[in-house]
């Protein structure tokens, strides 16, 4: 029986969740996990060692998920794996929503046993149409709701970025590395084994989710190809959606005849499928967040000509190099920007070409940032601004005197909100890293889209221009 | 159409002739050289004769996949004198290299007027089932591997797009004075290729290999077919 949209909607959005089999050897990680839900969390634990450490956190215990006084939307179970398949079977009884099967030794040890016991969960589940998350995952975080699998990742803050993955730990580091990048995910669901729920299910729920902007999924494998890729074919349609694919499948070892079935490797085959399905690849945890984050953070434009501000003459060009790498063309600006720009602009260890090499403009007068601004967004030869932000020259000073920063936060903000024109920065670290990490978290908390370097810029700015406005 | 799937599976066969490959191509719409066998010089001359003049010739072995190598191929062969004489060249470089050749005959075909020479091909894909593949023939696919795949079903936009995917392009437009390929034409074959293997989902392999890619239309000159080893 399939999952309804309603029953997946309980597990995915829950107003109440137990917690069964937590223990203090895990430092009851899983119950800790959910100090933060908004709503009502019991404890499922039948070890009577284990009951009184379970109530000194103030979370109610019961033997059974059936005692429970209130309708469960969404557990957690972290049992041994002889034990799951029983409680699935509670589970069903209690009407519970959703569970996720923390649970391993399944299907994926190969080994008969965790064959078998996977099929017995899969048989008692699949009739229920119980929203049945894993075996071998990490489960749910809503950091809107406060679900969590991990203590360190955000609860009470509202993301918008959908993240489905096949793996536990990379959708972890997405959601623990993405907040340290101000992104926070609307839901995020690590699904193991999938055997009930795949990743097709979950990008239909993001698809239609209002609180999901953007879909990135980490993937290795398909065990229904097909209907994975009419499902993106779909969801990326309606949202723009990232692809992170790990790993190489093996090519079944069969006698190979033709030069087309040769030139066929996995990641062919996958790298073809994305672009297909109107998704883009990324590579690997740092390229996700920089791809989320510019699709998130800088408008769409169709156009691929730039225009750069640095803030020396050596960056200038290091600067144009990495965008045009990245497949963008840094132009000459239009006469009536020279013309104007010539009325104020420093050209004394400067210039105005593109790159723009303002420092020292800049410098003399902050004003002259929002001239520059206003000149390149009237500008027809530009399509998009990018910035180089000096962590070298200037974190130390933004530090002592932060009514700059915040002057410099609000030019860049000002132009953001009166172009049509993608906006990005850079901001590389430096000898003061902790100066510049302290400013690139405020640009963040901002809302302007910054990289730790030119090339990662570039790249984020070209994948995301890929991706269809939503 | 899978009367020649059925005779194939029959003789416990994986691998077909191009005569049948092309016989299943032509009847799915595909544009194909119309290829004959003859089991004979005699019935090898009717066939060029009514085909007309000048033909390619190709040995028909189930033991032989790579007709070039074991000579077995004879192009431009431009009248009956010739044939007879070619088919017998083709019978000699054949014996001499392949130990009991088991030889059905040569295939008669016309000589396609030649175009860029472009690679069209499907494979199964163990995730996604049929994939389609589009590059350049020769060097650029054996040994650049410039080529585009996409998942079948394809849609117009997918042929368009994974036709100008291909480093190579520029080559297809018309460079340095080559007339310029007719683009619909290949993206119509891809689209054609996309439902024949919706349609076949025993074709374990195909390559249209060449096929010539001129600025009247798409031709495939020569066709290999391998089915699924498991029905």
């Amino acid at each position: 029986m399939a999952v309804t949209r309603e029953r997946l909607t309980r597990a995915l959005a829950p107003k109440v969740v137990a917690v069964i089999g937590d223990k203090k050897a895990s430092g009851y990680n899983w119950l800790r996990s959910m100090k933060e839900f908004d709503g009502p969390v019991y404890s499922v634990q039948v070890d009577e060692n284990e009951i009184p450490g379970i109530e000194e956190l103030g979370i109610p215990n019961y033997k059974s998920l059936t005692d429970i006084p209130d309708q469960v939307d969404f557990a957690v179970c972290a049992v041994p794996r002889q034990v799951a398949p029983f409680i699935v079977q509670g589970c069903v009884e209690a009407n519970v929503g959703g569970v996720t099967l923390f649970t391993s030794g399944f299907a994926e040890t190969g080994e008969d046993i965790g064959v078998e016991l996977q099929n017995k969960i899969f048989e008692i589940a699949d009739p229920s149409g119980l929203a049945l998350i894993g075996p071998n995952c990490m489960g749910l975080h809503v950091p809107g709701l406060g679900v969590r699998f991990n203590r360190d990742q955000p609860a009470g803050v509202q993301g918008n970025i959908g993240f489905v993955s096949q793996s536990g730990t990379h959708g972890m580091n997405f959601s623990l590395t993405g907040a340290a990048h101000g992104l926070y995910c609307s839901t995020l669901v690590s699904f193991g084994n999938g055997i009930i729920l795949e990743a097709a299910d979950y990008l239909e729920y993001l698809a239609d989710d209002p609180q999901t902007e953007v879909i990135g999924m980490y993937i290795e494998g398909a065990r229904d190809g097909q209907r994975l890729f009419k499902t993106l074919r779909e969801v990326a349609a309606k949202k723009p959606v990232i692809i992170w694919k790990g790993g190489q499948t093996e090519g079944g070892g069969r006698a190979i005849r033709s030069h087309t079935a040769s030139l066929a490797s996995d990641q062919a085959i996958w790298e073809a499928m994305i672009k297909q399905v109107g998704a883009v690849a990324v590579h690997n945890l740092d390229e996700m967040i920089d791809v989320v984050k510019a699709t998130l953070l800088t408008k769409r434009t169709q156009g691929n000509r730039l225009g750069l501000i640095a803030m020396t003459g050596g960056q200038s060009v290091v600067l144009t190099d990495a965008f045009e790498k990245a497949g963008w063309k840094v132009p000459t600006l239009s006469d009536e920007s020279y013309a104007q720009l010539s009325e104020f602009f420093n050209i004394i260890g400067g210039s105005y070409r593109n790159p723009l090499d303002a420092a020292g403009t800049i410098g003399q007068d902050p004003k002259h940032l929002d001239t520059i601004f206003d000149i390149l967004n009237a500008d027809e030869n530009i399509d998009a601004v990018g910035m180089e932000l000096s962590a070298t020259f200037m974190a130390r000073r933004w530090q002592d005197k932060p009514e700059e920063f915040d002057r410099l936060i609000g030019s860049l903000k000002k132009f953001m909100a009166e172009s049509g024109k993608p906006f990005l920065a850079a901001l590389h670290p430096s000898h003061v890293e902790e100066a510049a990490l302290t400013a690139r978290m405020r640009l963040q908390e901002e809302g302007i889209a910054t990289f730790p370097s030119f090339e990662r810029a570039a790249n984020a700015l070209q994948k995301a221009s890929r991706l269809a406005a939503v | 159409m899978t009367d020649v799937i059925a005779a194939a599976r029959a003789a416990n066969r994986t691998i077909l002739s191009e005569v049948e490959a092309k016989q299943l191509l032509a009847e799915a719409g595909i544009n194909v050289t119309e290829t004959r066998l003859a089991t004979s010089i005699d019935e090898a001359a009717a066939h060029a004769a009514e085909l007309g003049y000048p033909v390619a010739l190709k040995v028909v072995s189930d033991k032989i996949t790579h007709k070039t190598d074991v000579g077995g191929v004879e192009l431009g062969v431009a009248d009956e004198d010739a044939l007879r004489a070619a088919c017998e060249r083709i019978h000699e470089r054949v014996t001499a290299a392949v130990d009991d050749p088991q030889a059905q005959g040569v295939s008669v075909q016309p000589m396609a007027e030649p175009g860029a020479e472009v690679i069209l091909g499907i494979t199964q894909d163990q995730q996604f089932g049929p994939v389609l593949m589009f590059g350049l023939g020769g060097v650029f696919v054996e040994v650049l591997k410039d080529v585009a795949f996409r998942i079948v079903p394809l849609e117009p936009r997918d042929a368009a797009e994974m036709v100008r995917e291909i480093q190579g392009f520029p080559l297809l437009e018309g460079f340095r004075g080559q007339p310029a390929a007719n683009l619909e034409a290949i993206e119509s074959m891809l689209l054609q290729l996309s439902e024949f293997a919706e349609a076949n989902p025993e074709i374990a392999e195909l390559d249209l290999n060449p096929v010539f890619a001129r600025p009247d239309g798409a031709i495939a000159v020569d066709a290999r077919i391998l089915l699924t080893s498991d029905s």
